[in-house]
């Protein structure tokens, strides 16, 4: 099940609405909460900051590394706490990049994410997955209700 | 949900990781009790990360790899919900946009 580097996660969606007002959402702290995170600092220039709390688990962080209005992003990105000596167990901060890019469709726009330069030893069994889902497991398999995705803050 | 960051039961998943051993090795390995150990293993083994194997009175324990989430898995699901969040709510900007740019 190891993800090979040609093997890139690829993720796409079309929303209705302009380019224009999906990108605010990928560089607005305030917007980028909407969606992702409970907490964001960016700052959307080369070398600015990217992070992004999830939960008190997951803190996603890396650095952005290109920025075309209203067309890409590029951003490093890893998850905090995990340091290059735990590689096995993860993707460390600025350790992979993700690649965000809107195009035109219609009166939409079609979004593309591409999620790559995984770091070899995470590309195998010992995935996120744990990190973010055993206490969810953990508490289900214990007789409690998890309830929903911490991931997924209540709207 | 603090049971995420418990760091004894990352510990015990790294032992056990295609290594079969018993409680007892497992528990020398940590300052925490004996019985402290026994619910991590337990927890581990409910949430189907661990699984259990009796030799006489001794319990074995190794890690079941089909516990985990592969990363690939892993990171399709998580882009997956947060692009649909994003959907929602630039569709909902949108709306508010136009329907306040525009009066008919």
């Amino acid at each position: 099940m190891a993800v090979r580097q040609d093997e890139a996660v690829e993720r796409e969606v079309r929303i209705a609405a302009r380019p224009e007002t999906v990108f605010e959402f990928l560089v607005d702290p305030e917007k980028q909460v909407l969606w992702m995170g409970r907490r964001a600092e960016l700052d959307a220039r080369p070398g600015g900051i990217y992070r992004v709390e999830i939960n008190d688990q997951a803190v996603a962080r890396g650095e952005f590394v290109e920025i075309v209005p209203p067309s890409k992003v590029l951003m490093s990105f890893g998850w905090e706490g995990q340091q290059a000596a735990q590689g096995e167990h993860g993707v460390p901060p600025g350790s992979s990049r993700v690649e965000v890019t809107l195009e035109p469709d219609g009166d939409g726009t079609l979004v593309r994410l591409r999620h790559y330069d995984l770091p070899e030893q995470a590309r195998d069994m010992h995935g996120q997955g744990w990190e973010l889902y055993l206490g969810r497991l953990a508490t289900a398999a214990s007789g409690g209700d998890p309830g929903p995705d911490p991931n997924r803050p209540a709207d | 949900m603090r049971a995420l960051a418990e760091p004894h039961r990352r510990r015990i998943l790294e032992l056990v990781a295609g290594v079969e051993r018993s409680a007892g090795e497992i528990a020398a390995e940590f300052a925490i009790t004996r019985p402290a150990v026994s619910q991590h293993l337990a927890v581990l083994r409910q949430a189907g990360l661990v699984e259990e194997r009796r030799e006489g009175t001794r319990r074995l324990y190794r890690a079941r790899p089909e516990g985990f989430v592969p990363l690939r898995d892993f990171l399709e699901r998580f882009w997956d919900e947060r692009l649909e969040r994003l959907r929602l709510a630039a569709e909902l900007e949108e709306g508010r946009r136009r329907s306040g740019s525009s009066s008919g």
